[in-house]
């Protein structure tokens, strides 16, 4: 009677140990084995599940900036071997300006022991104690022992366990090692630039980001540009300093967004790439995988030349491109020589400050800066000096002043010389004015763009300067179109001074756009600024004969007071983010984060980003004509859709970082997280309230439950 | 053409670019100041001519706790404290769970007896963000010519275990004895470890 007690509650005892996995503060821990007993002398796999709260995270063997790798520490019976811990390959986790590599949600670690050949047959006792940090906003180092009743198997293959799928899962996780592969790499000062063929037939996926085992290495939030090489690729990776000097080798898991070919949907590939002192020029691509990268090369110029050409008809460019109409029309019964030369002129102004513009932007991305399309108006100095010009221009428009010899005004017909150096100012300034207007077909343009080498890059942003040229190039050369305007006579001071309001406009923005970099406060010191610069324009322009000094150090002297007022100081801060409350039909916005997104993502609510700067002219018109609208906030809250807003106004790397992931490096972008789909869809750069309807509407109907948490704020 | 290229160099010059800078191992050491928690200034210049360990800090972290908890922090800052100056650096930011207001860290530094040479608030990160600091605590060493002589770790357990800290070698002091032997600093640079800096 006592014995069979006895084994029952043994039996008991040994049921509850295998089902209780360890739960921690943050983590639900489990330790488990792929079969029910192992084979003397066989691997058998075993797995330590660590299941994290949501927004924990557990590291990988790299862990990145900070974070620590999880450690296992086994007690096996004797004889007994543990492999070295199997890393499912992790993910990229950018907090603040740093990258941790990890996991969220759950991690196996496979680890493989190994019973000695003359192991007796019957149970065993596995004990692991195992140790891991796990952080959201802070950091827990967390630890559990855990244990394992196992058994020894006597020669005939191991039962299954019920966990097969678990591990299989598992293993689909894992880097495959691949052979036969073209790796290699090369040091450069502080850039290491790796090249990876996969062998003859396959393709290397779009888009691929490398994490290296070796820690203090890469520099790890650094982007990693893609180039492409023939079916491979080639990542540029910038490096923390000092570089050591020992490597010999770079080995780490290259890790695809879809997955690489011929290795069933696997996306990690673990591989070493011998250091060598130099690559082969990078070969033209093949078999770019359609339609994860924005398209090849032609495709984006041909974009990038539609794009250019819509530029001109953006709210952005009109103020400039009506100053240049009016020169048209002075010179348009003149000589036509004259003409096409200012028009040439003019282009080449556009298109030196393009490359200069996407040169600086290259040289400052490759430094290791996050940016973006439109970089400079995310500085609050930057606006300050544009507002200024721009005001100034206006006055001299007016009439309040003329540059006199220097630079020819834009409306007296001087010497050649002052003309040319008009057309070319002409040509940057419409260029400056037009970086904030996305034009359709720009975005997709720009963004394939600065993941491609520099020729390539500058050629596309060569040929958006092209296409917004080559309106105002096309007219003057044909002036016959122009030849029907009426002669040039005192209309035109009229014309002069009514093109004055569009640059006052222009000025109205811009202080609006510092406002909401800087606060009200520089606003104030801005339009101050302004005012004492118009003393110095007005001095100049009021004592234009006169042949005193004083005329040059008095304008001199207000002009310089006006620009040290205006100037923003280091110390301004953004305004408050004014906490509106919702009215009944508008959109619910939320502040963005790719945490939020995840979360919400997570959960199964759709997702709908808006991707804006205040200095973003197409963002702002499209949120006034298709966004802030009844209908819109209506299908949204009836889908149960959480609007995000990602605001870009003032420099923020997280956000390059998600436009990056996008394929997109230039404002507007829209981005729809449908539930279940592992890409957004995006949205075009123009939007129309019927566009955004039509969207929202192939979304599934909310839960009711989505829906009242829109509703009731 | 003339402010063509002005304008060009204005974009250039105007432009921050506000990413994780580093203080690299051989190179000058990036200045700073900063307030203490006193609220008066603290520079790197005024500790011209003398080795300098930055130490990064917060004491919600259980990698910090460990260092202090074990009195191992506290051992170094007086060990070295007649020949080195050393400062102790907190970047948390104020909306982070753990941010400590200059009183509160002032009570709980004298609570463990901690005894840096200055504590330097850097509430903005921006100390922080010009020495590349990832972690605390994140240590860093400076030498008498201002060059950085050492970038890395406290010593070589990776743990939050208290107990490991008496087994652990203390690469700090490895560096700093290097140098006062004046001989180079034979591992200047490794990886931290600890809990990610609460930057803004």
């Amino acid at each position: 009677m006592a014995r069979p007690l006895l084994a029952a509650a043994s039996l008991l005892l040994a049921l509850a140990a295998q089902a209780a996995p360890v739960r921690t503060e943050h983590v639900e821990a489990e330790l488990l084995a792929e079969a029910a007993a192992a084979v003397p002398g066989k691997p058998a796999t075993v797995g330590l599940r660590l299941r994290m709260d949501k927004d924990w995270h557990t590291y990988w063997r790299n862990p990145g900036d900070s974070g620590l790798p999880t450690k296992i520490r086994w007690t096996l019976p004797e004889g007994w071997q543990a492999g070295p811990i199997q890393w499912p390959y992790p993910e990229a986790q950018r907090v603040g300006p740093l990258m941790n590599y990890g996991y969220s949600g759950e991690a196996m670690l496979l680890v493989e022991l190994t019973p000695p050949a003359d192991a007796k047959p019957g149970p065993v006792a596995i004990k692991a104690d195992a140790d891991w940090l796990v952080c959201k906003d802070i950091c827990i180092p967390e630890k559990a022992t855990l244990t394992l009743p196992f058994a020894v198997e006597g020669g005939s293959p191991p039962a299954a366990s019920g966990n097969a799928a678990l591990f299989a899962k598992a293993r689909a996780q894992l880097p495959v090692a691949v052979a036969g592969w073209t790796a290699e790499s090369t040091l450069a000062g502080a850039k290491l630039t790796l090249r990876v063929v996969p062998p003859a037939g396959a393709v290397a996926p779009a888009r691929v980001m490398f994490f290296p085992f070796r820690e203090n290495f890469v520099d790890h939030p650094a982007p990693q540009a893609l180039v492409r090489d023939g079916a491979g690729v080639r990542l540029e990776v910038k490096l923390m300093e000092p570089v050591p000097t020992d490597v010999k080798e770079v080995a780490g898991l290259l890790v695809a967004e879809s997955a690489w070919p011929g290795h069933a949907g696997r996306k990690a590939v673990e591989i070493a790439m011998p250091v060598v002192a130099s690559l082969p020029a990078p070969a033209a691509p093949v078999g770019v995988p359609a339609g994860e990268a924005g398209g090849s090369l032609l495709v984006a110029l041909a974009f990038a030349f539609a794009g250019g050409l819509l530029l001109n008809l953006m709210p952005c460019v009109f103020p400039v491109l009506g100053i240049k109409v009016m020169g048209f029309v002075r010179h348009a019964h003149g000589d036509s020589r004259a003409l096409w030369m200012q028009g040439a002129v003019f282009s080449v102004g556009v298109l030196v400050s393009f490359l200069v513009l996407a040169g600086l932007l290259l040289a400052l991305r490759a430094g290791g800066a996050q940016l973006g399309w439109g970089f400079q108006l995310q500085s609050p100095a930057f606006v300050t000096l544009l507002a200024a010009l721009f005001f100034l221009m206006a006055l001299n428009l007016f009439g309040v002043f003329e540059w006199g010899g220097f630079a020819q005004s834009m409306t007296s017909s001087l010497s050649a010389q002052g003309r040319y150096a008009d057309a070319f100012l002409a040509g940057v300034l419409a260029t400056v004015v037009a970086t904030p207007c996305t034009a359709p077909f720009m975005g997709a343009a720009v963004g394939f763009t600065l993941a491609q080498p520099a020729p390539v890059s500058l050629a596309v942003f060569a040929m958006l300067g092209v296409g917004m040229a080559l309106p105002v190039l096309a007219l003057s050369f044909f002036p016959g179109a122009l030849k029907r305007l009426p002669k040039p006579g005192p209309w035109m001071e009229t014309f002069k001074q009514v093109m004055a309001f569009p640059l006052f406009a222009t000025v109205i923005w811009l202080a609006w756009v510092l406002g909401a970099q800087a606060g009200n406060d520089a606003v104030m010191a801005l339009l101050a600024g302004l005012l004492v610069l118009g003393i110095g324009a007005w001095i100049y322009g009021r004592w234009a004969r006169s042949e005193s000094l004083l005329r040059f150090v008095f304008a001199a002297l207000f002009a310089a007071a006006g620009l040290w007022l205006a100037w923003p100081g280091p110390d301004a801060k953004p305004g408050e983010a004014r906490a509106a409350a919702v009215k009944e039909g508008e959109i619910a916005w939320q502040p963005w984060s790719p945490e939020r997104v995840a979360e919400l993502r997570a959960s199964g609510t759709p997702v709908f980003v808006d991707f804006t700067a205040a200095w973003c002219v197409t963002c702002q018109v499209n949120k006034r004509v298709a966004l802030n609208r009844d209908e819109v906030a209506r299908a949204l809250a009836d889908r149960g859709v959480v609007a995000l807003k990602a605001d870009w106004t003032n420099h923020d790397p997280r956000i390059t970082a998600a436009l990056a992931e996008l394929g997109r490096n230039a404002l507007p972008v829209y981005a729809l997280y449908a539930p279940g789909q592992a890409q957004p869809k995006l949205l075009p750069e123009v939007l129309t309230v019927s566009l955004v309807l039509d969207e929202l509407s192939r979304l599934p109907a909310a839960r009711p439950a989505a829906a009242s948490t829109l509703t009731q704020r | 053409m003339k402010r063509a290229s002005l304008l060009a160099l204005s974009v250039a010059s105007l432009f921050s670019t506000a990413a994780l800078a580093a203080a690299v191992v051989g190179q000058p050491a990036p200045a700073f100041t900063a307030t203490d928690l006193a609220g008066k200034p603290v520079s790197l210049a005024d500790f011209k001519g003398k080795t300098v360990v930055l130490e990064w800090h917060n004491f919600g972290c259980p990698f910090v706790q460990k260092h202090y908890k074990s009195g191992n922090m506290q051992a170094l800052q007086k060990k070295y404290g007649t020949e080195v100056v050393w400062l102790t650096v907190n970047s948390t930011n104020s909306g982070h769970q753990d941010y400590q207001s200059p009183a509160q860290l002032t009570k709980a530094l004298a609570e463990f007896g901690a005894a840096p040479t200055r504590f330097v608030m850097d509430e903005p990160g921006s100390v922080g963000l010009a020495y590349g600091a990832k972690v605390t605590p994140h240590m860093y060493v400076i030498d008498p010519s201002g060059k950085v002589a050492y970038n890395g770790a406290i010593d070589d357990k990776r743990s939050a275990n208290v107990e490991d800290v008496k087994t652990a070698k203390n690469l700090v002091v490895a560096a700093l004895e290097e140098m006062k032997a004046g001989k180079p600093v034979s591992n200047a640079s490794n990886a931290p470890y600890g809990c990610t800096i609460k930057y803004r």
